[in-house]
C-alpha cells in the first residue's frame, strides 16, 4: 500500500479532476469542491494538493485555455493518469471491502 | 478591459518573485480570476485585501522558487580564487594594504576598548541574586533649594522597617568620615604597631544580607549582630591575621584600648570592582549611640538607608507609601518651631533608587560615593562609533580610489561570464578578509594597549579572552564590519561596464571624488572636534590647578594620624615649629581638600531660630595658626588669640557666609546654632569643595586639637624638611610609621576625574587624527599616481616645485578648512555643555579654535606634502617615457 496512500483531501481533488474532465484547473476544482462539500477550501491547499499528486504521478498537466477573465493568463489543466485512475479504484475497492465487513445488523440497528 | 479592476501590482510582482515557474502563471491566473469575481461581489477594497491574503497563503515550500543550485565544488573554488586574488592585491600594494589594515585595526581596537569599558560600567551592581528587590532611599527636595541626598536621621530606618511589611530587610550605612567611619589607625590587640587603613564604614547587621556579601568566615546574618563587632574584608584579614580564622579576635582602633576595641565578627570577600560600595571594614551600628539620644532624634541626618523589598512589591507604589513617614519629620520640625517646616511639607519627598542604577544614574544625588556617569557612557559610545566610522571611511575611500586598478579585472571577469552578483560576492569576501586580518591585529593592539587605557581611565578592565562568547562575537563583528565596509566598494566596482574599462575610458576613479571629499571632511571634522575638546578640558584642568583658590596649597605637608598623640599634640606642634625649615604649623581636622572632615550646621541670627529659616554652613574647628599657615586672607576683623579666653565663642566667617546672612558689616554680629557666636573676622572665600559647586558658607571656630598637622615649610629642599619632621615624629611615636601627604597633591587628586577625562580625550583625539591621516596619506598618494603624467608635463613646461606642491595640496587643505568651519560650532556646543558642570570655569576663547585649526591644517599639510614633494621632485622623463 505504500506510495498509494491518499489523504482524504487528495482523494477529493483527484475525483474532482476526474469529474471536471477537460477543464480541471485550480479555481474550477476549488469551486467544485466548495459546492459539493460546502466546506471553505483554500486556493493554496488545492494547488498544494495538485502539485503533490502530480509528483506522485497520479496527475498530468499542461498549460492552456487562457481567457480574458484571468488577465489573459494560461491555466494549468490537469488530467488523471492511469496510475491516478487505478489509485482511485484501489481506494474505492478498499472501502467496499470494509463496508462489506460491517455486519448488516449494525446498519439496521443504526436506522432504528 | 481597462474598466476591469486589477489587483495591486506590487503584490503580483512579489508573487512572481517568490513563486516557482511551474505554478506562477497558472496560480496567478487563478487568483486574478478569483479576484475579479470577488471585486464584483464585495468591492475592490476587500478583494484587494483577500488577494494579498491569498498571496501570503502561497508562501509555502511547494510554491517557493528553488534556489538556482550551484555546484558546491565550484563555489569553494570560486571563493578560493577570490581569496587568492585578494591576497595578491594586498601583498602587491604593501603601503595601501598596510594603511587599510592598520587604520582599520587601530579604529577597531579603540572601539573594542570602549565597548569593554561600557560593558564594565554597565555591569555595576548587577551581580546580586535579588538585584531587582534591592533599593536605596534618598531625599529629594524641590522648590527654591532643590537637592537630592542619601542621608537620613537614625530613627528613620527602624521606623520604616516596622511600618511597612513590604520590606524584608532594611539597614543603615555610614560611608563617610564620621567617628570611626572613614579612616583609622589599626592594630591587633596583641601588637603595638599601628597601621593606617582606609575604607571603614558603619553598617547595620542586615546590610551584609541585603547586599548578599559573600562570607569567608562567620555567618552573614550574625556577623555584625553583637555590639562592637567588625567585619573585615578577606584582604585585610589576610594582612592582620594571615592564614587563620580571625573570628572572635580583637582589634584596636587609633591606639585607643579603652573605647575603641572591636571584636571580629567575620570575614567577607573583597567587594567586587563592579560594586558601588568599596569597603574593607564594616563596624556594626548595633548598640551604637554616638551621643545620648542620638538614635531617636530627627535632628541629624547621617544614615544611608538600604532596603530589600519582598518579591512582587511594586516599587512605585511603595515609594508613594513611605511618604507617609514625612509626617513624623514634620511633627519634629513643628515641635522645634523650625521655619523650614512649610518647605518640607511642600517639597520634601523620599525616593527609591534600584541598586543597579546607583553607579550610573546618581547624577545630582549627593552621596560621596564615586560614580560613573551615564552621560560619559553615551559620549564614549559616540566616540567609538565615530572612530569606527573613520576607519570604515578610510576603507571605503581607499577601495574606491584604487578602483581603476581593479577595473580591468572586473571587465575581464564580466567578459568571461561572471555575474554581477558574484563580483559583489568577490569584493565582499575581499573586504571580509581585510576585516578579519584587521580584527586579529586589533586584538593584538588591544592586548598591548589595554593596560595603558586602564591606567589612563583608572579602571580595571580585562579582555574577556576566556568567555565563551568573546571569539564568536569578535568573528561575528569582523564579518559584519567587513560586509558593511565592503558594501559600497563592491557595488561600485562591480558596476563597471566591460566595454568601457577594456577600452580604457573609465574616468580613473575621479567620478566619485566628491563623495571622497565628503568623507575626508567627516574624518577631519571628527578629529578637530576631539582636538578642541581636549584643549578645553586641559585648559579647565589647568585653570583649576593654577587659579587663585583663596589659600596657598604649595609647600604644605600634612602629617596624618596625630590624634594618637593625644595630650602631646601641643608639644609635637611646638617641636615642629622649632625645626629650621618649618614656617608654621596648625592642628586641625578640617582642610580644603577632599578626605578631611566636614561639619554642616544650621545657623540663625541670634535669637531668631524660631522666626527665621536657618542657613547651612560648615563649621571648622581650627587653631590660631590656621589662617596664617594656609595663607588665607583675613579681609576684616582679627584672628583668634591664644590668650583670649573669650575667643572660645568667637567666630570667623567667610564672605559667602556674610552674603548668606546679608551682613553688610559682619563684625560684631552674633549668630547661633546650639549656642551663640560672636563674629570677629571675615576671611576671603576659598575653595574647599570641588569647583563644580559654588563656594558655600563656612565659619571657623576655635579649636586646638586635630588629626592632621599641616606644616608649612619654607625651603626648596623638601627632602630635608621631611626627614626632620619624621625624626620629630619618631620621638613621639616610635611604634607608628609617619604618614604624610602634600596638600597640593591632595588638591590635584580632587580633580583626577577631570585629568582622566582630559587624557582619555587626548588619546582618542590622537587616534582619530592618526586614522584620518593614514587615509589622507593614502589618498594623496593615489592622487599623485593619477596625475603623474599631468605633473610631469607641467614640470617639463616649467612649473616650479612650489606650483606643483600647491597644485597637489590645495584641494586637501580646502577640505580641512571646511571641516574646521564645521567643527567649531559643534565643538563649542559640546564643550559648553561639559563646562556647565563647573561653577568656576574658563571662557572658551577663540585661541583654542585657532590653535586646533592651525594644528589640523599643519598635520594635513605634513601628511600630504610627502607625496606632493616626491611627485614634484620626480624626473619627468621616467613618467613620460612610455608615450
Amino acid at each position: 500500500m505504500k506510495g498509494t496512500s491518499l489523504g482524504e483531501f487528495e482523494e477529493l481533488v483527484l475525483l474532482s479532476v476526474g469529474a471536471l474532465f477537460d477543464d480541471a484547473y485550480g479555481l474550477a476544482i476549488l469551486d467544485d469542491l466548495q459546492k459539493k462539500t460546502s466546506r471553505n477550501v483554500l486556493i493554496s491547499s488545492v494547488h498544494k494538493a495538485l502539485v503533490r499528486l502530480e509528483n506522485k504521478g497520479y496527475l498530468r498537466s499542461r498549460m492552456g485555455g487562457a481567457t480574458n477573465v484571468r488577465g489573459g493568463r494560461d491555466k494549468r489543466l490537469y488530467t488523471l493518469t492511469p496510475a491516478g485512475v487505478s489509485v482511485l479504484n484501489e481506494v474505492r475497492e478498499l472501502r467496499n471491502l470494509m463496508w462489506k465487513n460491517v455486519p448488516k445488523i449494525f446498519w439496521e440497528g443504526g436506522k432504528a | 478591459m481597462s474598466k476591469q479592476p486589477t489587483p495591486p501590482k506590487w503584490a503580483m510582482r512579489f508573487f512572481q518573485w517568490y513563486c516557482n515557474d511551474h505554478l506562477a502563471e497558472a496560480v496567478l491566473g487563478d487568483l486574478i480570476q478569483l479576484y475579479e469575481r470577488r471585486s464584483m461581489s464585495i468591492g475592490k477594497q476587500r478583494a484587494d485585501l483577500l488577494f494579498i491574503w491569498n498571496i501570503v497563503q502561497f508562501i509555502q515550500p511547494f510554491a517557493i522558487r528553488e534556489k538556482t543550485r550551484q555546484s558546491h565544488l565550484n563555489l569553494i573554488t570560486m571563493y578560493r580564487n577570490y581569496f587568492t586574488i585578494a591576497w595578491r592585491n594586498m601583498s602587491g600594494q604593501k603601503m595601501y594594504s598596510f594603511i587599510k589594515v592598520g587604520g582599520f585595526a587601530l579604529g577597531l581596537a579603540t572601539c573594542i576598548v570602549i565597548a569593554l569599558f561600557i560593558r564594565h560600567e554597565l555591569s555595576f551592581d548587577r551581580h546580586y541574586e535579588h538585584v531587582n528587590d534591592i533599593y536605596r532611599i534618598y531625599n529629594q527636595t524641590e522648590g527654591p533649594e532643590p537637592g537630592k541626598w542619601t542621608a537620613f536621621p537614625a530613627p528613620f530606618v527602624p521606623l520604616l522597617k516596622s511600618s511597612f511589611p513590604e520590606i524584608s530587610l532594611a539597614a543603615r550605612l555610614i560611608p563617610y568620615n564620621w567617628y570611626n567611619a572613614g579612616n583609622n589607625l589599626v592594630r591587633r590587640d596583641d601588637q603595638i604597631e599601628n597601621t593606617y587603613e582606609e575604607g571603614f564604614a558603619y553598617a547595620d547587621p542586615e546590610l551584609l544580607e541585603i547586599l548578599e556579601v559573600p562570607m569567608v568566615y562567620g555567618n552573614r546574618a550574625s556577623a555584625l549582630r553583637n555590639p562592637n563587632t567588625i567585619v573585615l574584608s578577606k584582604e585585610k584579614a589576610e594582612k592582620y591575621f594571615p592564614g587563620q580564622d580571625p573570628t572572635g579576635k580583637i582589634i584596636v582602633l587609633n591606639d585607643d584600648v579603652k573605647n575603641q576595641t572591636l571584636t571580629v565578627g567575620g570575614v567577607m570577600e573583597n567587594f567586587r570592582p563592579t560594586s558601588h560600595l568599596q569597603f574593607d571594614f564594616f563596624i556594626t551600628l548595633s548598640g551604637e549611640e554616638f551621643w545620648p539620644g542620638e538614635q531617636t532624634n530627627w535632628c541629624c541626618w547621617n544614615y544611608n538607608p538600604y532596603i530589600k523589598l519582598r518579591a512582587g512589591t511594586d516599587p512605585a507604589e511603595f515609594e508613594s507609601k513611605i511618604l507617609s513617614l514625612k509626617k513624623v519629620y514634620v511633627d519634629y520640625l513643628v515641635k522645634e518651631k523650625n521655619q523650614h517646616v512649610d518647605d518640607v511639607r511642600k517639597y520634601h519627598s523620599f525616593k527609591l533608587q534600584p541598586v543597579k542604577d546607583i553607579h550610573l544614574y546618581s547624577e545630582g544625588i549627593h552621596d560621596i560615593i564615586p560614580h560613573g556617569d551615564i552621560r560619559y557612557i553615551w559620549m564614549f559610545g559616540g566616540i567609538a562609533i565615530f572612530i569606527l566610522a573613520l576607519a570604515c571611511i578610510n576603507f571605503v575611500n581607499l577601495s574606491t580610489a584604487k578602483s581603476a586598478n581593479r577595473a580591468k579585472e572586473v571587465g575581464l571577469r564580466k567578459v568571461v561570464g561572471s555575474y554581477r552578483s558574484s563580483l559583489v560576492r568577490q569584493f565582499l569576501s575581499e573586504s571580509v578578509l581585510y576585516s578579519l586580518i584587521s580584527f586579529l591585529l586589533a586584538l593584538a593592539i588591544l592586548a598591548i594597549g589595554l593596560p595603558y587605557f586602564n591606567k589612563l581611565a583608572g579602571k580595571t578592565i580585562d579582555v574577556p579572552w576566556n568567555e565563551w562568547w568573546f571569539f564568536p562575537a569578535v568573528i561575528g563583528s569582523a564579518l559584519m564590519v567587513g560586509i558593511i565596509a565592503g558594501l559600497y566598494p563592491s557595488f561600485y566596482l562591480s558596476s563597471f561596464k566591460p566595454i568601457d574599462v577594456l577600452k580604457g575610458s573609465v574616468a580613473r576613479g575621479m567620478r566619485n571624488s566628491s563623495l571622497r571629499s565628503v568623507m575626508v571632511v567627516f574624518q577631519f571634522t571628527t578629529s578637530i572636534v576631539l582636538i578642541i575638546g581636549t584643549f578645553i578640558i586641559y585648559k579647565q584642568m589647568n585653570f583649576i590647578l593654577t587659579t587663585k583658590i583663596g589659600y596657598d596649597k604649595d609647600q604644605i605637608i600634612m602629617v596624618h594620624g596625630i590624634n594618637t598623640l593625644d595630650k602631646q599634640q601641643q608639644t609635637f606642634k611646638d617641636e615642629l615649629l622649632a625645626l629650621a625649615d618649618v614656617e608654621n604649623v596648625t592642628l586641625t581636622q578640617y582642610l580644603p581638600v577632599e578626605g578631611t572632615k566636614r561639619d554642616m550646621n544650621q545657623f540663625w541670627r541670634e535669637g531668631k531660630s524660631q522666626e527665621e529659616k536657618s542657613h547651612g554652613a560648615q563649621v571648622w574647628h581650627v587653631d590660631e595658626d590656621y589662617i596664617s599657615t594656609m595663607g588665607m586672607k583675613l579681609l576684616s576683623g582679627r584672628n583668634f588669640k591664644k590668650e583670649l579666653a573669650s575667643d572660645s565663642s568667637a567666630m570667623i566667617i567667610n564672605q559667602a557666609m556674610a552674603r548668606e546672612f546679608g551682613f553688610d558689616e559682619p563684625l560684631g554680629q552674633r549668630v547661633m546654632n546650639w549656642r551663640t557666636w560672636n563674629i570677629i573676622g571675615v576671611v576671603e572665600d576659598f575653595h574647599f569643595e570641588n569647583m563644580k559647586g559654588e563656594i558655600g558658607p563656612l565659619c571657623f571656630v576655635r579649636g586646638n586639637w586635630g588629626n592632621i598637622a599641616a606644616v608649612k615649610v619654607s625651603t626648596d629642599d623638601m627632602h630635608k624638611a621631611i626627614t626632620s619632621i619624621t625624626e620629630t615624629w619618631k620621638k613621639f611615636m616610635p611604634h607608628q610609621a609617619i604618614r604624610y601627604t602634600f596638600l597640593d597633591e591632595s588638591y590635584a587628586r580632587m580633580y583626577d576625574d577631570v585629568r582622566r577625562t582630559g587624557n582619555i580625550f587626548a588619546s582618542f583625539a590622537v587616534l582619530a587624527i592618526i586614522v584620518a591621516c593614514l587615509g589622507l596619506f593614502a589618498l594623496s598618494a593615489f592622487m599623485v599616481e593619477q596625475r603623474n603624467k599631468e605633473i610631469s608635463i607641467r614640470i617639463v613646461l616649467g612649473a616650479s616645485l612650489q606650483n606643483i606642491f600647491r597644485l597637489l595640496t590645495d584641494q586637501f587643505i580646502k577640505l580641512v578648512l571646511i571641516s574646521f568651519v564645521l567643527s567649531v560650532p559643534l565643538a563649542w556646543y559640546i564643550m559648553q555643555k561639559w563646562l556647565q558642570d563647573y561653577k568656576y570655569k574658563i571662557q572658551i576663547g577663540w585661541e583654542v579654535f585657532a590653535a586646533a585649526g592651525i594644528i589640523s591644517v599643519m598635520i594635513a599639510l605634513l601628511t600630504v606634502s610627502y607625496q606632493a614633494i616626491r611627485a614634484a621632485l620626480a624626473n619627468p622623463a621616467t613618467n613620460l617615457r612610455s608615450e
